[in-house]
């Protein structure tokens, strides 16, 4: 992918101003150090990310540390106490952690001007910064606003060696002695998950999935877990469907491996109690086509969550300019801004009172959804992602608000 | 003949009779004396041999006399041609340098015809280079023709301001050759369009610039970060705390960040304040009074931050709530930081100002409108103090000054200025 090919979304100017920025980088090699090139949400991210810096004259690299498995449960028991989940770690984790991080400084090149170090995995790496000099950065991807106190105060003794952290909104940051810069998530619009789709991938993908078309579709794509509150989402379709005919569809992948996921199914499925007009679709995970597909054919999307990180799915949504009704939690305020980009809900029959409308309303719902989109385009895209990422490289050598370069 | 040539030259006024007069007079001798020494070789005795070559040799006088003579009169009767019609000089040299090819190369053949050169084989061989130079020359030579038509019609010349409305190519003219005219647009960068193209397109010519600025204006891009202060507040007495100390990049991020982000969406334009008041405190009155204020109406940020302040400290003395935002919902003070940026663009007349304008991001035009009025503290938009000081047009700079940008989105602001500028120079 190059950056041209995002020109059509985003507009001539847009990229120009990257190219701009990127060029007050000449000469600066910006090394992306994480744990792992596949899978997860910063793999993701970084491989679309660094191509599209290089490509606009950025010397962008990316390196991961080497662990053992034992260290990647350990990383991962981490992740959860950060998230606020009680997890029983002990002084060998927090050892193990120390060992590995201090085993990949000797054998990693650290040999960028500015290193960008993303989530907690490699985050003891900054403890060769007095050896090194150079800028580094630590990007928190996670949500660290309640912590578990004993695994963040570990952590918080490297975060404040760096120059600068980054966090995805502002209720995800901790109080910290240096600077804190908010830049959120992204979506790309030329993934499969958000691209373009033909009218007969769509009709193809409801006809595979065996959901008629013949009535408004209100869909939830979440994983099935009690945060993002499934059976909610049923409990106000009912209320919707006493007074509007319409089709309910959750769609959730990875059960089969989580056993919360399967109890949270089983759960949805007695609660949904043989309603024909209600689909749920688990078991083996869908493509991000399908997904798309999906998205595309609904009336309206929900996102009914009790408690969210940033929700890059309501992005997902708004992208399609589908109106949007979703939980006021986590990042979504950002995305849907209440009568402006979407409906923002707090209970059930908030929830229920908002579909509706929005039912009832298809000019109403679709002013929401085409201005959702136009916010999606300024504010959540790959490009905007990028442009905070130059802004920050090029900020870290100055201190003052307004910066002539 | 010639009197028939002469009594129509009268008749018409016609000065073309004076010059096949004058350059005939000359030759016209020489042309009789060939054909008396011709008739006298016909009626003499001398060998054929001889004969043959003397005739060869007056047929040569005969032929080059003729040739100067033709030469002489189509470079006077074209220059005449040129003077009757007002052609352009470049139009009248090339008519010239082909009558002077043809009269020649006539001339070659005939003498080459007469020494009983194979003339077949050179004509043949000459088409077949003709032919080739043809095709070597087969994209310049539409051009060729085009400057012709462009320079004849003299629809624009050099310095003149041109806009192709197909392409939206504009800029000012540079230079005109015979394959391109070509175009140097605000950003300094040049366009070369092919003559043939621009034969075929609808120009708009604005002429030349009326006013040159004394400085240009120099367009620069600004976009800008986030940073987190770490600090929040749950309830109005900590946020009016907090509000009172923190940097004026904070006062500025909270009431412009709704703008920014919404730019394309809403000509009313809340700020963050009172969004935060409304939504997690639920004091739609506050809230309202909070929104109502009028950031137009401050030319510094402190005097904003003032104003803020005194509102909820008024609303709080007469006993306001104190309710608290649920976990979660509390008030992050955010800062932004600007790297601004300068653009290849740069205005020397009011025309680029404009054809700059269109085309203009919006974090450009943001930041001459909004963020140079309030934050750098220079009490007018950047537009306004450039066309007032530079350029002299007070009167345009006054009605840009006094537009509320923050009752317009960016698009609608462009277009309003767009139009303002249009009508200003007709």
């Amino acid at each position: 992918m190059k950056i041209t090919d995002y020109e059509p979304i985003v507009g001539k100017n847009t990229i120009e101003e990257l190219r701009l920025l990127g060029s007050k980088l000449s000469g600066k090699v910006v090394q992306n150090i994480n744990s792992t090139f596949t899978g997860g949400g910063v793999a993701e991210i970084l491989s679309r990310m660094v191509p599209l810096l290089t490509d606009l004259g950025v010397d962008a690299r990316w390196n991961v540390i080497k662990g053992n498995p034992e260290f990647f449960q350990v990383t991962k028991k981490f992740h959860n106490a950060l998230h606020g989940r009680k997890e029983s770690i002990s002084k060998q984790d927090f050892a193990l952690f120390l060992e590995t991080n201090r085993k990949n400084m000797l054998e990693m090149e650290l040999y960028g001007d500015i290193l960008f170090i993303h989530d907690p995995q490699p985050a003891a790496l900054i403890e060769r910064k007095k050896q090194l000099g150079k800028k580094w950065v630590w990007r928190c991807h996670i949500d660290v606003s309640n912590p578990d106190e004993a695994v963040w105060r570990f952590l918080e003794h490297f975060v404040v060696q760096y120059d600068a952290a980054v966090f995805s909104a502002p209720a995800f940051s901790r109080p910290l002695p240096i600077r804190q810069f908010l830049i959120s998530p992204s979506i790309d619009p030329l993934s499969d998950k958000n691209k373009e789709l033909p009218e007969e991938t769509i009709d193809a993908t409801m006809e595979k999935l065996g959901i008629p078309r013949d009535k408004p579709i209100i869909t939830q794509v979440s994983r099935f877990d009690y945060m993002k509150d499934p059976v909610g989402v049923i409990r106000a379709f009912e209320l919707v469907r006493k007074h509007i005919d319409a089709t309910l569809v959750l769609v959730g992948g990875g059960a089969a491996d989580d056993p919360e996921g399967e109890k949270v199914l089983a759960e949805v499925k007695e609660r949904a109690g043989g309603n024909p007009d209600i689909h749920i679709i688990s078991g083996p995970a869908r493509t991000d086509i399908e997904i798309n597909a999906l998205q595309r054919a609904s009336t309206v999307i929900v996102q009914k969550s009790l408690k969210e990180g940033f929700a890059l799915t309501v992005s997902e949504a708004l992208w399609k300019a589908k109106p949007v009704v979703a939980s006021a939690v986590g990042g979504i305020p950002l995305q849907v801004r209440h009568k402006l980009t979407g409906l923002l809900s707090h209970d059930v029959e908030g929830t229920a009172y908002a579909l509706r409308q929005l039912l009832s309303k298809p000019e109403y719902a679709r002013w929401l959804g085409e201005n959702g989109k136009e916010h999606v385009r300024h504010n959540f895209l790959l490009t905007r992602h990028i442009r905070d990422y130059l802004l920050l490289f090029v900020t870290l050598d100055h201190s003052e608000d307004v910066i002539y370069l | 003949m010639r009197d028939w040539l002469q009594k129509w030259s009268k008749e018409t006024g016609w000065k073309g009779f004076d010059v096949f007069r004058q350059t005939t007079r000359i030759p016209s001798v020489i042309w009789a004396v060939t054909v008396a020494a011709w008739l006298a070789i016909l009626v003499s005795t001398i060998p054929s041999g001889w004969e043959g070559y003397a005739g060869k040799g007056l047929w040569t006088i005969f032929a080059l006399s003729l040739a100067l003579s033709l030469l002489s009169m189509a470079g006077r009767l074209i220059k005449l041609w040129g003077e009757h019609l007002k052609a352009p000089e470049q139009a009248v040299r090339v008519t010239w340098q082909l009558a002077r090819i043809i009269i020649v190369l006539a001339t070659v053949l005939t003498l080459l015809e007469v020494w009983g050169a194979p003339v077949t084989a050179i004509l043949m061989a000459a088409g077949i280079l003709t032919l080739l130079a043809l095709l070597v020359m087969r994209d310049i030579g539409p051009d060729m023709v085009a400057a012709l038509q462009l320079s004849s019609s003299r629809h624009y010349v050099v310095g003149d301001y041109i806009k192709l409305t197909e392409t939206s190519e504009e800029g000012y003219v540079t230079q005109m050759t015979w394959r391109s005219t070509i175009v140097r647009d605000s950003s300094g960068a040049v366009t070369i369009i092919p003559n043939r193209k621009l034969v075929r397109s609808t120009i708009i010519n604005h002429g030349h610039p009326t006013k040159k600025a004394t400085e240009p204006f120099r367009f620069y891009d600004r976009s800008h970060l986030q940073e987190l202060t770490g600090l929040k507040a749950k309830n109005l007495r900590e946020f009016v705390d907090i509000l009172k100390t923190v940097p004026d990049s904070v006062v500025y991020y909270h009431t412009h960040h709704f703008l920014e982000e919404h730019h394309y969406l809403t000509p009313q334009p809340s700020n963050d304040f009172a969004i935060w008041v409304d939504e997690a405190l639920g004091d739609e009155v506050l809230a309202e009074r909070l929104a109502s204020v009028d950031t137009f109406d401050f030319t510094t940020l402190q005097a904003l931050r003032e104003r803020h302040v005194g509102i909820i400290e008024d609303y709080l003395a007469c006993g306001g709530s104190l309710r608290e935002a649920a976990e979660g919902d509390e008030f992050h003070f955010v800062k932004s930081v600007s790297v601004i940026v300068p653009t290849p663009y740069a205005a020397n007349d009011i025309r680029e100002f404009l054809e700059s304008l269109r085309s203009l991001s919006p974090g450009s035009l943001y930041f001459h409108v909004f963020e140079s009025r309030l934050r750098l503290g220079r009490g007018t938009n950047d537009f306004s103090a450039w066309l007032a000081n530079s350029l002299g047009e007070s009167d345009l700079a006054q009605k840009i000054a006094s537009l509320d940008p923050y009752s317009y989105t960016l698009d609608g602001l462009r277009s309003l200025l767009t139009q303002l500028i249009e009508k200003e120079i007709g």
